[in-house]
């Protein structure tokens, strides 16, 4: 359990978001020109690492504000917070 | 045909903590973040809503609660049937922002004396230490795993808002846990 400083809110409880995984992931502009494994590849292979990861999160049981986390996965420290459309800080 | 009623939860008194269900009360839910947003809902509330995280407003019966930079609650007894006609007419109609009622879906328990925030803290994830010595504040969390908004209008004075049909699990809870601070 850690606590998750909401951009709108302030900080709360893990337990009131939601992790909504990878960010900074691409919707491709011609979806239509994809192969099946490229098209695969966008929608279902995540990176899942050991160590700093950038996020997507949603508090769920609070503003229902989604914002991005850089989290360091192995031992849950949070690096930065930055709102949706926000150039990522420099980790 | 929906369900309308509202449930029948009688007063309830433990040592410095008193329990009451505060129905029927009129809650509108208001969603929008244009200038002519703004400028029409403080004009006809007239009530400036309120833009800093965590806080309300409030002006003779009707609160203002903030729930995200583009939605509030707004609530309260004895408010003008007309309200919600106005609204729609001045902001859903002419697309400034949304406007629902939602008097049917959430159901608002009142809380008063010293061992509101023993109770809470029990079931709640949220730190109240800051929130309980401050008045108007506003927080969106869970208790015992149920979305709550908690209103603390005045110290030790505070409206806890549920939905419906969680209400009655809630209430139990809270009886129980208030038997035992």
């Amino acid at each position: 359990m850690f606590l998750i400083n909401c951009p709108y809110c302030g900080e709360r409880d893990q337990s009131e978001f939601s992790s909504g995984g990878e960010a900074h992931i691409e919707r491709p502009k011609q979806p239509t020109e994809l192969s099946d494994d490229e098209w695969a590849d966008f929608l279902f292979m995540r990176k899942n690492i050991k160590g700093v990861q950038f996020e997507r999160w949603n508090h769920s049981h609070g503003c229902r504000k989604w914002f991005n986390l850089i989290r360091d996965t192995s031992n849950d420290k949070i690096h930065g917070i930055y709102k949706m459309g926000e150039k990522p800080p420099k980790v | 045909m929906l369900d309308i009623k509202l449930p029948e939860f009688e007063k309830k008194v433990y040592p410095d903590l008193e329990l009451s269900l505060l129905e029927p009360s009129y809650k509108i839910n208001l969603r929008g973040k244009n200038r002519d947003f703004f400028t029409k809902a403080g004009k006809l509330l007239s009530i400036m809503l309120p833009i800093e995280s965590n806080t309300s407003a409030n002006i003779k019966n009707i609160n203002a609660l903030w729930l995200s930079p583009d939605e509030w609650l707004i609530y309260g007894k004895d408010i003008d049937k007309n309200l919600e006609t106005n609204l729609n007419n001045e902001i859903s109609k002419l697309k400034y922002g949304s406007v629902t009622n939602v008097s049917d879906q959430w159901v608002i328990i009142n809380f008063k004396g010293k061992n509101i925030f023993e109770v809470l803290s029990k079931g709640s994830p949220f730190n109240f230490n800051n929130f309980k010595g401050k008045k108007n504040v506003v927080v969106q969390t869970l208790l015992n795993h149920v979305d709550v908004i908690l209103h603390h209008q005045e110290i030790n004075d505070l409206n806890l808002f549920v939905r419906k049909s969680f209400s009655e699990h809630l209430w139990l809870w809270i009886n129980d846990s208030s038997r035992f601070i």
